[in-house]
């Protein structure tokens, strides 16, 4: 058994190699490449306490979901297996090799107590040594997060298996109607737990985070005339105003290493970007022309950025350096790309395409123009994509069930989940960093 | 790139060997008691809404703390407080609704991704002028608003070219343009919520609004 995971180390190493080689942008593990084989992982359950008896069921179903969407393992149904899932104690062994036999090369289980006030979390993985639990984990707080502690223990088998930080514990800010006005809220990765963040009662647009997740920047309708870029800090809800000029102040965005907020204005008479340092307070305008530019987007490095433009007619994705300097446009199929989103692993710019049916679908396209590709299709208007921080992920609003929604897609297209339920409007989603 | 894949095998290996380790002695594995005790305050600091009251504003200093004050790495979100903008606002709104209503203005309808003033629109802002002119002392605003297709930035963008195509209208009517402000709603508040060109095309609008004294 020990020789059976040893081969799957050399083979996941062998993977990352054989990624380099190919001359990817960066190191990971492309989950969606064919001959890349998911870990088959099953989840036993978790035994729980009188207290907390209730939650087990909803804590394993939890860490399924985690894992399933980190598409790095294959989440085994045991029961269907004839694996009994609620009853380890001691028999891990067993079940391991009932595990085995099925395919499986890894099993999680764990256990849900009470201490004081607490709920204490205990959460076990196993991957066939002898008869030894490889890793184990005690998460203890009060019950209001076992969610984040599940989520904490996702991340960590995530981690254990590829080196990469998990996304379980990531957040999504987005707009929300709310009484007849629009207002920025925060919820977990998986839509569960939203929180209102603002209550200005009126008009709120386009959150985007700063690199650390302490802030939002988003568009406020200040009055019924006026837009204002303002800063809210998520902790203690304190807000600043960073960019009050006149007309359109919108399509904020900070730089990878949080010192300019690039936003598009119209105090020019036309859409124009601008970049401003938030230490300084200097003031740069980047674009000058008498077309409409907005929605910037960093390349990962801070080298360079793409944003929308219409100076060839309709809007369409164009490219340029931080600085304002060598502009070219990036995108020249069909009529109408916009909301460019570029990619943490650098190697693909996300946005809005229309297709040859009108329809407003999200497609892919590599920095260098070369490869393109649509990943949604079907009815509705798609908008807003932004990426998870792990490249895998795209958050994105969509109208494809009649009200706008916010739903999450793999990157290949695969795997379309809804996060939002219930209200009226829900959109501009935008994925926190880690 | 070449060393963060060899940082990534490493820990393959480092994991391979913490899985050979614990062969030798008898199980019982736990994480370890220091990082036992983070993992309890990161659990609790996850779970505690900050409840302070927002302050004013964000200061410099503000701006300059690190992170090192969070350290449980959690996103924490406060407890909204309405905002005093709140009733402000919807005040501000119905006087508007108010007075537009009373002037009996028309608004004028664009065709898809387009902000040309068409032939039906003129003959409305002629009507519109001949009321403006003989109301000098009004100051209004034109919105700009898009239908549901398209990103809600570019509708941004769109509403504010067909605000101003409106604007520019009637400066040429004779109304002078500093009465006129313009602003975009994009398609964040269209008129009708139905999917179809019916809807879409009462949403393509130049809405005018007479601003209330």
């Amino acid at each position: 058994m020990r020789v059976a995971v040893f081969i799957a180390y050399l083979a996941l190493c062998a993977a990352l190699v054989g990624i380099m080689e190919s001359g990817a942008a960066d190191v990971f593990l492309e989950a969606t490449r064919p001959d890349f084989q998911k870990i088959p992982i099953g989840v036993l359950g978790f035994q729980g306490k009188t207290a907390v008896d209730s939650s087990a069921g909803q804590v394993a179903d939890v860490l399924k979901a985690d894992l399933r969407r980190s598409q790095i393992f294959s989440v085994a149904d045991l029961p269907k297996l004839g694996i009994k899932v609620n009853d380890v104690d001691g028999g891990e062994k067993a079940l391991f090799k009932q595990a085995t036999e099925n395919g499986i090369s890894v099993l999680v289980w764990g256990k849900l107590g009470v201490k004081d006030a607490d709920v204490v979390l205990d959460g076990f993985v196993y991957d066939g040594g002898e008869d030894e639990v490889v890793a184990g984990k005690r998460y203890v707080g009060p019950s209001s997060v076992v969610r984040l502690m599940v989520h904490r223990l996702a991340d960590e088998i995530v981690f254990r298996y590829t080196g990469e930080p998990g996304i379980a514990r990531t957040k999504i800010a987005y707009v929300s109607e709310q009484a007849g006005a629009r207002e920025l809220y925060v919820m977990d990765y998986d839509g569960h737990g939203p929180r209102q963040v603002t209550a200005d009662g009126f008009l709120n647009l386009m959150p985007r985070w700063s690199p650390d997740r302490r802030f939002l920047v988003f568009t406020v309708y200040r009055s019924r005339l006026t837009q204002d870029i303002d800063l809210i800090e998520l902790a203690t809800g304190k807000r600043m105003t960073l960019v009050s000029l006149g007309g359109l102040n919108i399509t904020p965005a900070f730089s990878p290493d949080g010192n300019d907020l690039v936003f598009a204005t119209s105090q020019d008479g036309n859409s124009e970007l601008y970049k401003l340092d938030t230490r300084t307070k200097v003031l740069q305008r980047l674009t000058n022309n008498s077309a409409g530019d907005l929605s910037p987007s960093w390349s990962p490095t801070g080298r360079e950025m793409a944003f929308t433009s219409d100076r060839g007619g309709g809007p369409q994705i164009y490219l340029m350096g931080a600085d304002g300097s060598n502009v070219r446009r990036l995108t020249f199929e069909g009529d109408y790309n916009a909301a460019p989103a570029w990619s943490p692993r650098g190697t693909w710019i996300a946005h809005v395409c229309r297709t040859q049916k009108r329809e407003y679908k999200l497609c892919l396209i590599s920095p260098d123009g070369q490869q393109n590709r649509q990943i949604t299709t079907g009815p509705g208007v798609d908008d807003s994509p932004s990426w998870s921080p792990d490249g895998r992920h795209l958050v994105f609003s969509s109208t494809l069930e009649g009200k706008s929604h916010i739903y999450m897609i793999n990157w290949d297209g695969t795997e379309l989940e809804r996060l939002t339920s219930g209200g009226i409007h829900h959109s501009s989603p935008s994925w926190s960093p880690l | 790139m070449y060393t963060r894949c060899v940082t990534a095998c490493l820990m393959g290996v480092v994991g391979l060997m913490l899985f050979i380790g614990p062969a030798c002695s008898k199980k019982e594995i736990q994480a370890t008691s220091g990082s036992k005790s983070s993992e309890q305050a990161m659990a609790k600091g996850g779970g505690q809404a900050a409840s302070a009251r927002p302050e004013p504003g964000i200061s410099e200093q503000d701006l300059l703390k690190s992170r090192a004050d969070n350290p449980s790495g959690e996103i924490k979100v406060a407890k909204v407080q309405p905002s005093d903008a709140t009733g402000r606002l919807a005040e501000d709104m119905r006087r508007e609704q108010a007075a537009t209503a009373a002037a009996g203005l028309k608004d004028v309808y664009f065709a898809y991704d387009s902000w040309n003033i068409t032939e039906q629109a003129r003959q409305a802002l002629s009507a519109d002028a001949e009321w403006i002119k003989a109301n000098p002392t009004i100051l209004l605003k034109i919105e700009g608003h898009c239908d549901e297709r398209g990103t809600q930035a570019y509708n941004l963008v769109l509403g504010e070219k067909r605000a101003k195509a409106v604007r520019n209208y009637l400066a040429e009517l004779g109304v002078g343009s500093s009465r006129l402000a313009v602003v975009s709603y994009g398609k964040e508040r269209p008129f009708c919520q139905e999917h179809d060109e019916s809807c879409y095309q009462q949403n393509r609008r130049g809405h005018i609004v007479v601003r209330p004294k």
